[in-house]
C-alpha cells in the first residue's frame, strides 16, 4: 500500500471540499479521479502530496501518517505535476530535469554522475531526450508537459500525483502522456494517481477510477465496473449527451422534431450517417438492427429512433412493419451501403419499398451496385457525406 | 564571469587612480604597496579617501544585486529589487526622524554613524514587520503587496517629517535619500565588508532552494524544500544586505534590480549557483562604474550615485532585455 486515506475531509480553511474520502492505492496502479470542473478532484491531490492540510482524517504514505514526514522524506516518494503554468526562466530542459533530483543531491545540489544519468534517462522515458538543450520557455505546451513529467521522473518516486496532465495537450501529446504513465505503472511499479477530463482516456488507460461530485465520492473501482451511463451522466450532468460504456466514449444526443429521416443500415455503416445527420438537426429513425450491432449502440447513444431486432435471429416480422411504417413517414431514405447478406434481406426489401412508393432515397454505394441491387433509376448515389447532405437539404428545404 | 572579474579589477584601478586631483598610475601603484619615495598628500588622498571608498562601493554593489536577486526569484518577479520590501522606506523614515527630530530636541549636530545607526534599525524594524507577516500568509504575493504597503507608511511618516522641518535640513535629507559613497571611512568599509561577507556566503548556500523555486513555490515544496523556513531565510538574508548598503551609503537605487538581469541574460542561465557569484561581481563592477561616473562627470561637483546607476542602468537593462530573452 503506497498511499491509503481514511475520512479524509479535504477544503480550504472553513470550507469542506469533500470529506470522508476512504482511498487505499496499491504499487503500480494507475488511478483516476474524474469529476466536474470544481468538484474537489485537485483539493483532494492537493492534500494528498500535502500541499493543504486536511480538514479532517489522515492521509499515510507507506504506512506513516504525512505529517509526521519531512518535505524531503515525501519528496523522495511522491512527485508531482501540477496545472501552474512555470516559467523559470533561462533554465534548459535538462536543468528543469535535474530539479528533479533536488531531494537526492547534498546541500549544494551539485549532481553526482548517477543524477545526471537518472535525469537522462527520465528524458529518455518521455521522447524527449532531444530538447535536453533547450530553453524550457520556448518549448510547446505538449513538449513542456512531458518536460515537467520527466522532471517528476527523476525525482525516482513511488507515486506520482497529476492534476489535469493532459489538459491543453494536443491528440498526440495526450495519448502519448497517457502511454508514458501507464508504462510506468506496468514496467516500473510508479503508483500514478491522476486527475483527468477525458472520461474516454480514462476508461482505457486506468486501473482505477475515482469519481468525485457534490463534496463525497460517488464511486470508487475498476472503470468498467464504474464508469456506466446513468453515473456518468450524474457525474456530470449530461443531459445532450450520452457515455456508452461499450463503446467507451460521449455521443452527443441529437432529438429533434421535423421530417424524418430513415437510415437502413448495419455493422457500421449507419455512423458516421448518423452523427454527420444530427449535426443537420434532422429527425433520424434508423433499423433493422440486431441488439449486437455496433450501429444499434451509436444510434442508441445519439438518441435515434431505432427500430431493433434480437441478436443472431433474421429480423422479426413486427420489426419489419414497424420499420416500413417509419419508410412510409419518411421524407427521405438512406441506404447506408450495408453488407447484405441471409440475416438482413428485410432491410433490401425496406429500401426497394420506399422506391416504390416514390419516396427519395439516396445511397452510398457505387452507382453500379446501387443498379445490381435495386435496378432503378430513382436512386441518387452520394459519393460522400457532403453529397448526401446536400442531397437531403435540397428535398427537405 | 571573467569579463565581469576584469571589469571589477578595471574600475577599482580607475576608481582609485582617477579623481579631482591627478595622481599618476605608477604613482598609485606604488602607493597601493607602500612604496617609501611618495607623496604624503597623495598617499592619504588615496589611502583615506578613493581605497574605502572604492571598496565600499564594490561591497555594496556585490551587496545589493546579491540581495535583488533572492528577491526576484523568490517573488517569481523580475521587476523587484531589494527596496521592493520597504527596507530602503524603512531606513528613510529612520534617518529622517534621526536628522530632523535631533534638531526639535535641540541637538545641533547628528553624526554620520548615528544616522547609519538609524538607517539600519529603520531597516531592521520592517524586515522583522514583514517576517512577522510573512508567518501568516500563505502566498508570496500578498507579502509583495504588504511589503510594499509598508513602504508606503514609512515614507508617509517621513513626508510628515519633512513637511515640518528647516529647508537645510530638508536638502542634507533629500541628498541622503540619493546615495553615496562619499563619506565611506575604513571603519565603515570593515563593519560592511564583515557583515556582507557572511551574509554573501549565506546567500549561496541557498542556491539550491533557490533554483527549485523557479519552478514556483508548490513545486518547491514538492521537492522537498521546507518553504517556511527558506522564506525566513531569503527575506532575512536580502533585507539584511539591503539594510547594510542603506546604512553606509543610503539607498542606491536600481543596482539590485538591474544587475541580476545583465547577469542573467549574458550568462545566458537562471541557475542561482553561477547567477549568485555572478551577481556579486557584476554589481561591484557596476557600482565601482556609476561611482566613478558621479564623481567624474561634473567634477568637482559630485552627482548622487542613484542618478548615475540609474541614468546608465535603466537604458542598458533595456538593451538587453530586447536584444536577448526577456526572462527571470
Amino acid at each position: 500500500m503506497i498511499i491509503r486515506t481514511d475520512k479524509l475531509k479535504v477544503g480550504y480553511g472553513k470550507k469542506t471540499v469533500v470529506s470522508d474520502i476512504n482511498l487505499a492505492l496499491l504499487a503500480g496502479q494507475f488511478v483516476c479521479l474524474l469529476g466536474p470542473n470544481g468538484s474537489g478532484k485537485s483539493t483532494i491531490l492537493k492534500t494528498l502530496v500535502r500541499m493543504l492540510a486536511p480538514l479532517g482524517g489522515e492521509v499515510f504514505l507507506n504506512d506513516h501518517n504525512i505529517h509526521e514526514l519531512s518535505s524531503r522524506e515525501i519528496a523522495r516518494t511522491t512527485a508531482v505535476v501540477l496545472t501552474e503554468p512555470v516559467s523559470p526562466g533561462l533554465m534548459t530542459v535538462y536543468d528543469i530535469v535535474m530539479l528533479g533530483r533536488h531531494p537526492h543531491t547534498g546541500f549544494m545540489g551539485k549532481p553526482t554522475a548517477l543524477d545526471t544519468e537518472k535525469a537522462l534517462e527520465a528524458l529518455r522515458r518521455v521522447n524527449a531526450a532531444n530538447l535536453a538543450a533547450r530553453y524550457f520557455s520556448e518549448l510547446s505546451d505538449g513538449e513542456k508537459q512531458k518536460v515537467m513529467l520527466a522532471r517528476a521522473l527523476a525525482q525516482e518516486p513511488k507515486l506520482i500525483v497529476l492534476d489535469e496532465p493532459t489538459s491543453h495537450l494536443d491528440a498526440r501529446h495526450r495519448i502519448e502522456v497517457m502511454l508514458i504513465l501507464r508504462q510506468l505503472t506496468q514496467e516500473k511499479g510508479v503508483t500514478v494517481i491522476a486527475s483527468l477530463h477525458d472520461i474516454d482516456l480514462a476508461l482505457k488507460a486506468c486501473d482505477v477510477a475515482v469519481l468525485v461530485k457534490d463534496g463525497e465520492i460517488l464511486a470508487c473501482g475498476v472503470p468498467e465496473d464504474v464508469l456506466h451511463e446513468e453515473i456518468v451522466a450524474q457525474l456530470y450532468g449530461l443531459e445532450n449527451a450520452n457515455f456508452s460504456a461499450r463503446l467507451g466514449g460521449v455521443e452527443l444526443k441529437s432529438r429533434q422534431q421535423g421530417a424524418v429521416v430513415f437510415v437502413v443500415a448495419g455493422g457500421g455503416t449507419g455512423a458516421g450517417i448518423y452523427r454527420a445527420l444530427a449535426r443537420q438537426r434532422l429527425y433520424l429513425a434508423t433499423g433493422i438492427l440486431p441488439v449486437n450491432d455496433i450501429d444499434y449502440q451509436i444510434a442508441q447513444s445519439i438518441g435515434l429512433d431505432v427500430i431493433s431486432t434480437p441478436a443472431y435471429e433474421a429480423p422479426q416480422e413486427a420489426s419489419y412493419q414497424a420499420a416500413l411504417r417509419q419508410v412510409k413517414r419518411a421524407t427521405c431514405v438512406i441506404d447506408s451501403g450495408f453488407t447484405v447478406g441471409s440475416q438482413n434481406l428485410p432491410n433490401l426489401e425496406l429500401l426497394r419499398a420506399a422506391l416504390a412508393a416514390g419516396k427519395t432515397t439516396l445511397t452510398l454505394r457505387s452507382p453500379d451496385e446501387a443498379r445490381a441491387l435495386f435496378s432503378a433509376d430513382r436512386l441518387h448515389c452520394a459519393r460522400d457525406y457532403f453529397e448526401l447532405i446536400s442531397a437531403i437539404r435540397k428535398t427537405i428545404g | 564571469m571573467a569579463l565581469f572579474l576584469l571589469g571589477v579589477i578595471l574600475f577599482l584601478i580607475l576608481n582609485i587612480t582617477l579623481g579631482s586631483i591627478n595622481i599618476p598610475l605608477p604613482e598609485t601603484v606604488k602607493i597601493l604597496f607602500r612604496a617609501a619615495d611618495t607623496d604624503t598628500a597623495y598617499q592619504s588622498i588615496i589611502w583615506q579617501i578613493r581605497l574605502p571608498r572604492a571598496l565600499g562601493a564594490l561591497l555594496s554593489g556585490a551587496a545589493l544585486a546579491v540581495s535583488g536577486l533572492l528577491l526576484q526569484v523568490f517573488f517569481r518577479n523580475p521587476i523587484v529589487g531589494p527596496h521592493i520590501l520597504g527596507i530602503s522606506s524603512g531606513a528613510t523614515f529612520a534617518v529622517a526622524l534621526a536628522m530632523m527630530g535631533s534638531y526639535l530636541i535641540g541637538m545641533t549636530y547628528v553624526s554620520p554613524l548615528t544616522l547609519s545607526l538609524a538607517s539600519f534599525l529603520g531597516a531592521m524594524v520592517v524586515m522583522v514587520i514583514v517576517i512577522a507577516v510573512a508567518s501568516k500568509v500563505r502566498d508570496v504575493i500578498t507579502l509583495l503587496v504588504i511589503g510594499l504597503m509598508t513602504g508606503y507608511v514609512a515614507s508617509a511618516l517621513s513626508s510628515f517629517l519633512i513637511a515640518f522641518a528647516q529647508s537645510e535640513n530638508v536638502f542634507r535629507f533629500v541628498i541622503w535619500t540619493m546615495g553615496s559613497f562619499s563619506a565611506m571611512t575604513w571603519d565603515k568599509v570593515s563593519l560592511l565588508a564583515g557583515a556582507g561577507i557572511i551574509l554573501l556566503i549565506g546567500s549561496y548556500l541557498l542556491a539550491k532552494p533557490l533554483n527549485a523555486f523557479l519552478l514556483g513555490e508548490n513545486y518547491a515544496r514538492s521537492l522537498g524544500v521546507n518553504v517556511k523556513m527558506f522564506r525566513y531565510l531569503v527575506i532575512f538574508f536580502s533585507c539584511a544586505l539591503a539594510a547594510i548598503v542603506t546604512a553606509f551609503a543610503g539607498p542606491v537605487a536600481f543596482v539590485g534590480l538591474a544587475v541580476p538581469h545583465l547577469a542573467r541574460l549574458a550568462l545566458g542561465t537562471s541557475d542561482n549557483r553561477v547567477l549568485i557569484p555572478a551577481s556579486v561581481l557584476a554589481g561591484a563592477a557596476v557600482t565601482l562604474g556609476c561611482d566613478l561616473l558621479a564623481r567624474m562627470l561634473f567634477s568637482p561637483v559630485e552627482l548622487p550615485v542613484s542618478a548615475t546607476t540609474s541614468l546608465f542602468g535603466a537604458p542598458l537593462v533595456i538593451f538587453f532585455l530586447i536584444k536577448g530573452k526577456t526572462a527571470l
